[in-house]
């Protein structure tokens, strides 16, 4: 039986404790998986022709970095494929929402564009990168158009969800408080669809990167994916793997931002329980 | 200002589709009228078509057949000089109780609401919990957000549906006497509905009791219990027990049908 209550720094030091355990233990399976990988490449169990090496991927992206790669600085790739995927990101999301919330807020808009929809989701969205590239040429474009088709129908499919769901007596309660249709969508409906919309956003980053990384290896002249393309050509695992770790890095540092701005955006919200994150 | 009967329910009948699509009569030839200032207390067994009457004032559904007049004019759409406060919580989760409460005027296009926006916090005595959501707050001080929300747009009308159903016993107590208090210096017409008669009795000038559902009008009492009121230490004086005694009688009947039917048809009502 507890005699007093827990002080606050009795609390920290525990949930401190806590994490230090946790991060160690990450730390440990990276190292275990990691070294196990160098180990079996080096005692030749795995060839490392065909799968690499960890200190072959470290390797690689000491070169990349110093002497540039086969196709310019690794950062200008980086940075090209960083920028595509940025740019159909921010367009997918944004007409995502335009479209969610108006046909959302309009039934029979709704009713007449319903088929079209519904074809154009069944398309399988990579064959549209081959389309693109004709259309739009080996330049950004095609990457960037790729990015915001990926990015447009998850987000799009959400924020009219979050739209149709939203409190019917809310909408009632503002109606009455004097608030125009302009207003309730602006006020109302979209903040009670923000949760489904930023829900949709954890995804669609990914995707964006998927749509710019396709395209670039259907055909381009910058960029990570044709790094990886080129790599793959040259039988350069270790080269596949350098690039694959930079894409990570990007889709983890933008997921870090959006779960800010989604904090940021529903502060209102209960606090989560919190707990392990997957 | 448009004046005339502030509330005239004329012969109105309300249906709905019913899941097997048949027709569902929640108001079948109801009529009443409210006059100025009057508070008014709507009781009636649960299901009885309440709730429907409200929405039909308020604008929020047409009626089927009748005519429903608020200050002299057809109620055809949502009419922003009617408030309403709801059974359930519908304060705005994303704004604080400062602009919950700000949200009419802002609405409007009110220029300086600073000041009766803060007015209001304290009347209804949130003073400290303007930065609160309305997660953090309790049940009853959301109704005090959901009170000010309403009355800050000093509505000629004030629709209430089973504000205080879902508070306990004691906050209910308290809140009832604040509303009487508050009330009693704006003076708009108010119609509120409750099952609660003891609560009906305690806050309204005349309380009309309504048939099991379909609803009509079954009796309209007067209540002559002095104002201002104390409503917590009015309901054991000896005016008001006989006067509860006299409208229990007729509700009784009604609560006792509405009650058998659920008995015969489980799961019709909510
Ligand atoms: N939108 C609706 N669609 C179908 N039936 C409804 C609807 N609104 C109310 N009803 C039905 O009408 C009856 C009266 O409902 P209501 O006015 O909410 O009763 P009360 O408020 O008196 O408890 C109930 O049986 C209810 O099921
Ligand atoms: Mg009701």
């Amino acid at each position: 039986m507890a005699e007093k209550f827990l002080t606050d720094s009795e609390i920290k030091h525990a949930r401190t404790m806590h994490k230090t355990k946790v991060h160690a233990l990450q730390l440990a399976v990276a190292v275990a998986l990691l070294g196990s990988w160098q180990l079996l490449a080096d005692h030749k169990i795995l060839d490392a022709f065909f799968y690499g090496r960890p200190s072959g991927v470290m390797h690689q992206l000491g070169v990349w970095i110093q002497h540039g790669t086969s196709i310019g600085s690794i950062w200008l790739n980086a940075w090209v494929t960083f920028y595509e995927a940025t740019y159909g990101f921010f367009a997918g999301v944004i007409l995502g929402i335009i479209f969610g919330v108006f046909l959302a807020r309009n039934p029979t808009a709704a009713e007449i564009f319903a088929p079209y929809i519904k074809v154009s989701n069944s398309i399988p969205r990579v064959v549209l990168g081959s389309i693109f590239v004709l259309w739009l040429g080996l330049g950004s474009v095609s990457k960037v158009a790729l990015a915001f088709v990926l990015v447009f129908f998850p987000v799009f499919f959400n924020a009219f969800q979050g739209t149709r769901e939203a409190d019917h007596k809310l909408i009632a309660n503002a109606r009455l408080l004097g608030a125009s249709p302009r207003q309730i969508t602006m006020k109302i409906i979209f903040p009670s669809a923000l949760s489904w919309i930023t829900a949709s956003m954890h995804v669609s980053f990914g995707f964006a990167l998927i749509g710019a990384i396709v395209g670039e290896f259907l055909g381009a002249q910058h960029g990570l994916g044709l790094l990886i393309a080129t790599a793959q050509g040259n039988f350069n695992p270790n080269g596949v793997y350098a690039a694959m770790l930079l894409i990570a890095v990007m889709a983890l540092t933008a997921e870090w931002l959006i779960t800010k701005l989604e904090n940021r955006l529903l502060n209102w919200r209960p606090t989560q329980v919190s707990g392990s994150e997957l | 200002m448009n004046r005339g009967t502030p509330v005239k329910l004329e012969n109105v009948s309300k249906r709905f589709r019913t899941p097997k699509n048949g027709w569902y009569e929640a108001l079948a030839g109801l009529n009443f009228e409210v006059e100025a200032g009057q508070f008014v207390a709507l009781v009636g067994p649960t299901g009885c078509g309440k709730s429907t009457a409200l929405t039909l004032l308020a604008g929020l559904e047409q009626p089927s057949i009748g005519l429903v007049t608020v200050n002299g004019k057809e109620v055809s759409d949502i009419d922003t000089s009617t408030g309403f406060v709801f059974q359930h919580d519908a304060t705005f989760p994303w704004m604080n109780v400062y602009n919950n409460i700000a949200a009419g005027p802002k609405f409007r296009g009110v220029k300086d609401y600073d000041q009766s926006v803060r007015s209001w916090i304290s009347k209804v005595g949130l003073t400290g919990f303007e930065a609160n959501y309305p997660h953090q707050l309790s049940g009853g001080m959301k109704k005090r957000v959901a009170l000010a929300q309403a009355l800050i747009n000093e509505p000629s009308l004030l629709l209430m549906d089973e504000p205080f159903s879902a508070l306990d016993v004691q906050t209910r107590a308290i809140m009832t006497d604040e509303l009487v208090s508050i009330w009693e210096t704006t003076g708009s017409t108010v119609v509120f509905v409750t099952h609660d008669l003891e609560e009906a009795i305690a806050l309204a000038d005349r309380v009309i009791v309504l048939t099991a559902g379909p609803a009509q009008v079954k009796a309209d009492f007067k209540i002559n219990l002095p104002r201002p009121r104390k409503a917590r230490d009015i309901r054991f004086t000896k005016e008001f027990l006989d006067i509860y005694q006299e409208v229990w009688s007729v509700l009784r009947d009604e609560v006792d049908i509405a009650y058998q039917r659920q008995l015969i048809a489980p799961g019709k009502e909510k």
